[in-house]
């Protein structure tokens, strides 16, 4: 049996948003001359559009360095950078797996926050070791013993020797090199044993086809070999093998506990799925690597493209981000309003916007989304019991005996100025106060169970406006519980439209409806025909408003030289029309459908 | 048959509404100016000698701030180079603060037998407020020179303040002072106007408010024996503009002078905006045509559609037949199906139901491609 090399290390960086993550990773690079400064981006790890107008990391990225230590020898280091957002947990645990050990990075400013715990736990889970790293020491406001402390007592990580350094600065990036070098062990395995890599990761490159980005546990590979996955029969060559360098850079050979990508001609997108396990084609591993536990979704929405006959770019765009962000579900739909789409399922709502988000920039298409949803378990009279996500698969009241909806743990932290603001809050989106905690006397935690419908409308708008912005929150599912909910349909000159139905709480629906009618008598155009804007519960109209008839639209004057600006005008005019969705009689334009239930405009700043 | 319309880009002050090429600085070139113009007609006139023209049409500007005797000059020239019926419509228009006895005789021997005077309001205030330079006795003194003659008054709805009492008053003063046609148009504010300043603060009527006025007004109009022959005119019977009917039923027209606009050979072009430019180009003996485009068969049949409709009258589907040998039902079936309800139709005539006439652009967009 042959030990993998003894002088790798493979670790990835925990830590709360804004803790300086990204920034440590690209120091670290910049210290190992993995990348020069002139040539530093700032936030090279961090390559997508939009994380990068963000600020916040949404994939893992993986890449490798040398480093010659104190002790003279030279290092190999696979650093996987990843994503620090609750939504993206499931990124985090794919990264873990692929590591021996972490780094913890803890502003000195701000000390251990809830959602880097979290992630504490998953690396715990996986065995990893721990690397603590206190950051910001150059501000003002750094309280680097309190920060130790915090950790000591709230994770229970030694702090006596940890890194203390300034990103920004680069002050002390040597120390946490030397931590790496000596506290996370060098990987374990066999490289004499039959291949077992597993995915954590892939995408899709129009040349090579599919890249996977592997963790080598046992056995080695190289091109050439015939390789095949335990969930697919498909026997393939590989084409190439590489390192994260940290752009892909072709090496001969992939080895036990080593981090790199493979390509091997895979067109079909469907064949591959992170989580599983490469192995040889002739000598076979006796069985796959542990995997990961399935992603549940828990917020949904439809995605349409704005162009119906788009359907098929959307499929293969979805199908494509599906290729690497293995948490997103989604199976086709048909809305009457909105004709062919998909109804998809995500992690939570900045999942769910940076999918929207990444389909329309990645692969340049307009979508229509409708408003998000969550899963609710129906018991029917039958005696049996389903799921449904969407409003307008919920069946008939009489088939309904009961309902229950997801409820979530939420945590707010804030200064306890708002907390009057706050339980207020709570206490209108049907919460349920759970405890309060003095954190220190600038900091209280207060935790509350709340429905998460309640959460995917506004509930996290409403937390930011109330507080000016002070208060931060997690939230987590802990299970189902029995509620009233009823289907809130919205009616446009009497027709029913499906794709704005919603599934809200009994005692919701009479100030929801009133809302939803006045937004939508804002939002569509006055048309020739005065048009009935209602809401109804089970067939029973409960709000009201008209869209009154439009009474002047032409052009005054219309002689010699007007005639050619009329026909550019109704050219406008006609251009508007495409871009509506024919509910009935009633041109409903597409952006209706997202922003309807937006009470605050300017959701995006967030 | 054919209309002639030509422009004179001169004005004592622009209107705060005004976005019409006219320029307030520049009389002192005007008689070099109707110079091009009889210029620009002479070589009109030899490309178009086999047409005859039905009517001529004198706009602005104010046509009338030149000397009359370059009118009757330019008048003369026209008369000359182009075969005109034995009755045609001869329209020039007038500013009430710029009228003399002289001057209506001297248009009168020029061949002129109608005039389209701009009251636009019977309100002082107003008329201030728009930088008229006339006031509503100047627009009385005008209307007793031209008394028994065939003219028309212009009046503008959606002036800040304006209320039904106000329409009343400007429609009252117009058919005592003898209009025989009134066109009563909706302001609409142009970008780059000093108006367009008013609309943006929302200090002008809004639409709602201009459709309550425009069917006040309708009415009003009626009752005092003006028929609405389309979307803002008005007229007792017999006294419609035969030179803007032209227009709608898609006829040619020649427009001499800046900024005017053609349609001949097929073609829709421009003349330049730019007065010296357009000068220069007639004096080396070019045409300064600067835009020009040929109406394909496809918006040749939308054009038609869309100026009949304008009309009480309504479109002819036998007429559409003649010009494009085909029916109009058929080659616009979707947007008439759709839009089928607001109409009314008798036997070959469909035209847009009374009430819907002011909301025709959401109706007429059906039709576009």
């Amino acid at each position: 049996m042959a030990k993998p090399n003894r002088n790798l290390r493979n670790f990835c960086i925990i830590a709360h948003i804004d803790h300086g993550k990204s920034t440590i990773a690209d120091r670290i690079m910049e210290f190992t001359g993995q990348v020069s400064k002139r040539d530093m981006e700032e936030q090279l790890l961090d390559s997508m559009e939009i994380e990068r107008e963000r600020g916040i990391t949404i994939k893992l990225t993986p890449v490798r360095m040398y480093y010659t230590a104190l002790d003279g020898e030279e290092y190999e280091f696979n650093l996987i950078d990843t994503p620090g957002h609750v939504d993206f947990t499931y990124e985090v645990s794919r990264s873990l797996a692929a590591c021996e050990g972490a780094l913890l990075v803890v502003d000195a400013t701000q000390g251990v926050e809830a959602q880097t715990l979290a992630n504490v736990y998953l690396a715990l889970d996986n065995n990893l070791e721990i690397v603590p790293v206190i950051n910001k020491i150059d501000l003002q406001s750094a309280r680097v013993e309190e920060a130790k402390k915090e950790i000591e007592e709230v994770i229970g990580l030694d702090t006596e020797n940890c890194p203390c350094v300034s990103a920004k600065e680069g002050t002390n990036i040597r120390d946490i090199l030397e931590a790496v070098v000596h506290c996370v062990p060098p990987p374990d395995g066999d490289t004499d044993a039959p291949l077992s890599a597993l995915i954590f990761d892939s995408y899709y490159d129009n040349y090579k086809g599919v890249i996977l980005f592997v963790r080598v546990k046992d056995g080695t590979v190289k091109a050439g070999d015939k390789i095949r996955t335990f969930l697919s029969e498909k026997v393939y060559e590989v084409t190439e093998v590489g390192a994260f360098a940290p752009h892909l850079q072709p090496k001969g050979m992939l080895a036990a506990g080593e981090v790199g990508y493979l390509a091997a001609s895979i067109k079909s997108i469907e064949d591959v799925a992170v989580g599983d396990t490469v192995t040889g084609a002739e000598r076979p591993a006796a069985q796959p690597l542990p995997g990961y536990k399935k992603a549940q979704p828990v917020v949904f929405c439809g995605i349409y493209p704005l162009d119906g006959s788009r359907f098929t770019d959307l499929r293969e765009a979805i199908l494509k981000l599906k290729l690497n962000d293995a948490a997103l579900t989604f199976e086709p739909d048909n809305s009457v309003a909105l004709g062919f789409g998909f109804r998809c399922g995500f992690l939570g709502l900045l999942h769910m916007e940076i999918i929207q988000e990444r389909i329309e920039r990645e692969f340049n298409l307009d979508i229509i989304t409708t408003a998000p949803s969550v899963s609710y378990l129906v018991h029917k009279t039958d005696g049996s019991d389903l799921f449904v996500d969407n409003p307008s698969h919920l069946p008939p009241p009489s088939d309904i005996e009961s309902m229950e909806e997801p409820i979530v743990k939420a945590e707010i932290y804030s200064p306890p100025d708002y907390l009057g603001a706050i339980m207020e809050l709570c206490q209108d989106k049907r919460g349920t106060f759970r405890d309060m905690t003095y954190l220190d006397e600038r900091r209280v935690r207060l935790e509350y169970f709340l429905p998460l419908n309640e959460i995917v409308y506004d509930f996290f708008d409403e937390l930011k406006s109330r507080t000016k912005g002070y208060a931060s929150f997690d939230y987590e599912l802990t299970g189902y519980q029995k509620s009233k909910l009823v289907r809130l349909d919205i009616l446009l000159n009497g027709e029913v439209c499906d794709a704005l139905s919603t599934i809200v709480h009994e005692g919701r629906a009479y100030a929801r409806g009133r809302m939803l009618c006045e937004n939508l008598r804002d939002a569509i155009p006055r048309q020739l025909f005065e048009i009935p804007v209602q809401a109804a519960v089970g067939g029973k109209i409960i709000a009201r408003e008209t869209v009154k008839a439009v009474r002047k639209d032409v052009l005054a004057k219309c002689y010699g030289g007007d005639i050619t600006r009329k026909k550019k005008l109704l050219e406008k005019q006609k251009e508007g029309k495409k871009r509506m969705r024919q509910i009935g009689t009633v041109e409903v334009p597409s952006e209706v459908f997202m922003d309807i239930l937006r009470t605050n405009k300017d959701r995006k700043t967030r | 048959m054919a209309g002639i319309y030509l422009h004179i880009p001169f004005c004592r002050q622009k209107c705060t509404y005004c976005d019409f090429v006219s320029f307030p600085n520049r009389l002192d070139v005007a008689e070099a100016y109707m110079a091009c113009l009889i210029r620009e007609a002479e070589r009109r006139g030899k490309e178009l000698e086999n047409n005859v023209f039905e009517s001529v049409y004198l706009g602005g500007g104010t046509p009338s701030v030149v000397d009359p005797d370059y009118i009757y000059a330019v008048m003369k020239q026209i008369t000359k180079s182009f075969r005109l019926t034995k009755d045609p419509e001869i329209t020039i228009e007038l500013n009430p603060g710029t009228v003399s006895e002289k001057k209506i005789e001297t248009y009168r021997r020029a061949g002129i037998n109608r005039f389209s005077v701009g009251l636009q309001t019977a309100i002082d205030a107003q008329l201030a407020e728009l930088g008229r330079i006339h006031n509503v006795q100047d627009f009385l003194y005008c209307a007793s020179l031209l008394k028994g003659e065939n003219f028309s008054a212009d009046i503008m709805l959606g002036l800040k303040g304006q209320t039904k009492e106000d329409v009343r008053k400007s429609i009252e003063v117009a058919a005592l002072g003898g209009a025989k046609h009134i066109s009563m148009y909706a302001l609409t504010p142009e970008d780059g106007t000093p108006i367009y300043t008013d609309y943006l603060n929302g200090e002008l009527p809004d639409g709602d408010e201009v459709a309550e006025l425009y069917d006040f007004g309708r009415k009003l109009l009626r009752q005092k024996g003006y028929f609405r022959y389309e979307v803002s005119n008005f007229a007792q019977k017999g006294y419609e503009s035969r030179h803007n009917l032209n227009y709608w039923r898609r006829g040619e027209y020649i427009g001499l002078g800046v900024s005017a606009s053609s349609f001949f050979f097929g073609k829709r072009f421009t003349n330049t905006f730019d007065l010296d430019e357009y000068m220069k180009c007639i004096l080396s003996g070019v045409f300064p045509v600067i835009e020009s485009e040929t109406v394909s068969e496809q918006d040749a049949k939308f054009e038609f559609v869309m100026l009949a409709l304008r009309t009480v009258r309504g479109l002819s589907a036998r007429e559409y037949r003649a010009a494009f040998h085909s029916d109009w039902k058929t080659d616009f079936s979707d947007g008439y199906a759709k839009t089928r309800k607001y109409f009314a139709e008798s036997g070959d005539r469909t035209r847009i139901r009374g009430e819907y006439l002011y909301v025709q652009n959401q109706i007429l967009a059906e039709y576009m491609n």
